[in-house]
């Protein structure tokens, strides 16, 4: 009996190991996406800005964009778009404060979702450009999306 | 009740008691050479004494305003206090100085040396204000005011630059360039010595007040056309810090004196 016991636990733990992945992440893709967003809210160092996005993932984003004098600014980020949420974050080094339009960039990091997106990872770089006279952003995230 | 060791000091002969009292002073009179050679290395007492003021032009959370710093320098008998070498002024690193669309151009510290401010882009003004300082003409204690403009320099490091210029007109005519990195809540200001007459000692700056923001106008361009704005200002966080708005600062003096002050602007009500 033991022996027929110790016979099916090992056929369902090598049915286990050589079964698919289906039901864990298993889609990879490279995202590039990009928009113009426009002011929404302010917090004194923290600026919310939203606006449409294009490219692979398109949708609606949504940044948090802190500048409190130092250049290194940080900017956490929503991505709405179809079938779920993406969220992140990123670091970046804002260059030239004095200019009107100062640029920023960093290394992002995908730090999950919602939806089909709900335990999207990835990581990559953000580009932007900061309008410091009307407080928009003008965005582009590259990177790679697992989920 | 006499103590062991002095027991012990007055034990035996009388000769063995006179040099026991000459080792004892000899021990005082090092001992007092010691004092007075770390009374003199000790940091010189502050001779000055200062204040400082900050306040917010409008103080309404959450919106945008003009922020107002100023400083006092005196001395306890009213005489003419050590000239002013160093400021470090702290202010909430929460405030919005980044976003404050203040400073949209630079201007070349050189330029606004030789030039003044009215010589710099529009756009690099970020504030004003007024100073006083005060020199010795034997034996009288003479002032000037001056006019204060704050402009934004060339970045350092990817930190925004303020530049401080103090023009005077009467009775010297001079012009001083301070610069300091606008670092999140901190600002540190080197100040040059401005000689008074020959022989007499430097001028002492003794009050400062100085606005970022407020009543400036700044140019863009619009449809082809160059059109004013009001510069948003210095946002201010939607809610109060517990106990309002701190502010200090340390001041150093050539005599070697520091002094500390501080301030707090309350919170609004409602």
């Amino acid at each position: 009996m033991k022996a027929l016991l110790r016979c099916a636990l090992a056929a369902i733990a090598l049915s286990l190991a050589t079964q698919p992945a289906a039901a864990l992440a298993t889609h990879t893709t490279s995202v590039r996406d990009e928009g113009s967003l426009h002011f929404l809210s302010d917090e004194a160092t923290l600026i919310v800005d939203e606006g449409p996005l294009s490219g692979t993932l398109p949708g609606r984003g949504r940044v948090y964009f802190t500048y409190n004098g130092s250049p290194n600014v940080t900017a956490r980020f929503t991505i709405r778009a179809d079938g779920g949420n993406v969220y992140g974050a990123a670091k970046c080094r804002l260059n030239n404060p004095n200019s009107p339009t100062p640029s920023f960039r960093g290394a992002l990091v995908i730090v999950g979702g919602s939806g089909r997106y709900a335990h999207a990872r990835g990581s990559g770089e953000l580009f932007g450009v900061f309008h410091r006279r009307g407080y928009g952003l003008v965005v582009q995230a590259i990177g790679r999306l697992r989920y | 009740m006499i103590g062991p060791r002095v027991q012990r000091l007055f034990a035996g002969s009388g000769t063995a008691l006179r040099k026991r009292l000459r080792a004892l002073g000899r021990a005082a009179r090092c001992a007092a050479l010691a004092l007075v050679a770390a009374l003199a290395a000790a940091p010189a007492q502050a001779t000055q004494l200062t204040s400082i003021s900050a306040g917010f032009s409008p103080l309404r959370l959450g919106s945008p305003t003009a922020l107002s710093l100023g400083f006092d320098v005196r001395t306890p008998d009213g005489s003419l206090p050590s000239a002013l070498t160093g400021i470090s002024f702290h202010y909430p690193a929460d405030l919005g100085i980044g976003t404050s669309g203040l400073g949209l151009a630079t201007c070349a510290p050189a330029k606004l040396s030789f030039a003044g401010p009215q010589a710099c882009p529009t756009n690099s003004i970020m504030g004003r204000g007024s100073a006083l300082a005060k020199f010795q003409v034997s034996p009288e204690v003479s002032e000037e005011t001056a006019s204060i403009a704050l402009v934004a320099g060339p970045p350092q490091h990817g930190y925004l630059k303020l530049l401080i210029s103090a023009t005077g007109s009467y009775p010297v005519q001079a012009r001083i360039v301070m610069s300091t990195l606008l670092l999140p809540g901190q600002l540190q200001i080197s100040v040059p010595l401005v000689p008074g007459l020959p022989e007499g000692p430097d001028v002492a700056v003794v009050r400062v007040k100085a606005t970022i923001g407020g009543n400036l106008t700044y140019y863009e361009r619009a449809h082809g056309k160059r059109v004013p704005y009001r510069p948003q200002g210095i946002l201010l966080p939607k809610r109060c810090p517990r106990g309002g708005f701190h502010f200090h600062a340390n001041f150093s003096f050539l005599d070697g004196s520091h002094t500390r002050s501080q301030t707090v602007v309350r919170c609004p009500r409602g």
